[in-house]
């Protein structure tokens, strides 16, 4: 199992460098991290992903910023909104997580797109920077939403992940503190470790549907 | 009023926490507020009653934080939702737990002891070319030297607007 904080934003986006992040995280308890807008990398026994976060205005933008990814090896991740637009970015190929649920519309992510993320084996991210810093009905309304992905979860056993968002390693939490974290929106430890891999099996490429036999 | 017999008092659990970035200068009774209205926010005041947190004592960057015995999992998810302490960002790393402060004090003592900031040139980091000592250049802007440990180096840009705090390594340096 490969310990994974599914977004983090090193300088310029934060105010920590990529290695100092990878540093941190590596005593926090994690192998590896998705620094998005970063090329990837390994620094003391640690690994870098790189990340790309699409948030495009227009389908068209998004598709392109998708297809131009596709070459890098990135993790890919689109921020959702309606719910039109998550089922069309789910069934993109080369979308890896679709993130920013929360804020999205309250139908943005029904049975229906459950059921698409799952069969094309796309997560669904648990933004934990909205548990660790939001306050009042910022924070409730997000717990109430991860809840509610959180069923789908168990209904479809669609891939969710966990990120940080850190832009500072202060940002950064250690495992254990996200087990409890993630036990506010009812997730237990089996949840948490599952989530926190899920990066590495949604990177993974996925046997073709079609196999051609000569 | 006389003091109650031992089996009458309440059990305390005692909680060891980090405070990061390193050579912040803690307020005990500013961070006692932080996470007072951490505990709150999260727990409501019907918990936080229960809970009872205090800080007891802050020492060479770690700060020892008292709660009733059975909630120290409550405390610890509110700890992790403290971001800031009288706008000054901060993160509370959990150490250990235990009954007693003393025992607490003593993984302190064992724990590397936090140095404070350090305005000499790191061991093995040597300032740019053309820079005076003790300043760095980092994504071609200047910096200065606030915090050395191992690996980590916490600079300052250099001047009187936008100095932010980065964090970054040796190497970052060594490589700008």
């Amino acid at each position: 199992m490969k310990i994974t904080d599914a977004a983090v934003f090193p300088y310029p986006c934060g105010d920590t460098s990529v290695p100092r992040l990878a540093l941190e995280a590596k005593a926090l308890g994690f192998d590896s991290l998705v620094a998005i807008d970063t090329p990837a990398g390994s620094f003391d026994g640690m690994e870098v992903l790189s990340g790309i976060a699409v948030q495009e205005a227009s389908m068209r933008d998004v598709i392109n910023r998708v297809k131009r990814a596709n070459d890098s090896g990135a993790v890919v991740s689109v921020t959702a909104r309606d719910n039109g637009f998550n089922r069309a970015v789910i069934g993109l190929k080369g979308v890896h997580i679709i993130r920013g649920i929360h804020a999205a519309d309250k139908n943005a992510f029904d049975h229906v797109t459950a059921k698409m993320a799952a069969d094309n084996n796309v997560a669904i991210d648990i933004d934990l920077s909205i548990l660790i810093s939001g306050r009042g009905i910022i924070r409730q309304r997000a717990i109430h939403r991860f809840r509610d992905i959180l069923i789908l979860e168990r209904r479809f056993e669609f891939p969710v992940t966990l990120s940080t968002c850190a832009r500072s390693y202060l940002d950064l939490r250690a495992v254990r503190e996200i087990t409890g974290l993630c036990s506010l929106i009812g997730m237990d430890i089996s949840g948490v470790e599952k989530a926190l891999d899920a990066v590495g099996r949604v990177t993974a490429s996925s046997p073709s549907a079609v196999r051609v036999v000569l | 009023m006389s003091p109650r017999p031992p089996t009458l008092r309440e059990n305390r659990r005692y909680i060891l926490v980090r405070v990061e970035p390193a050579g912040t200068v803690i307020d005990q009774k500013e961070l006692y507020y932080a996470i007072s209205d951490a505990v709150t926010s999260l727990w409501g005041d019907a918990a936080a009653g229960v809970i009872t947190q205090a800080v007891v004592a802050a020492e060479m960057g770690h700060v020892i934080i008292r709660c009733l015995r059975g909630t120290e999992k409550d405390l610890a998810i509110a700890l992790s939702t403290v971001t800031s302490c009288r706008d000054v960002r901060l993160a509370l790393r959990i150490v250990a737990a235990s009954g007693t402060i003393e025992s607490l004090r003593e993984r302190i003592r064992i724990v590397q002891p936090v140095t404070g900031p350090s305005p000499e040139p790191a061991a093995g980091l040597t300032g740019t070319d053309g820079t005076e000592p003790g300043e760095y250049v980092f994504a071609e802007k200047p910096f200065i030297l606030l915090y050395c440990n191992g690996q980590k180096v916490d600079v300052i840009e250099k001047g009187f607007k936008n100095a932010h705090r980065l964090f970054l390594t040796k190497s970052d340096l060594e490589n700008s």
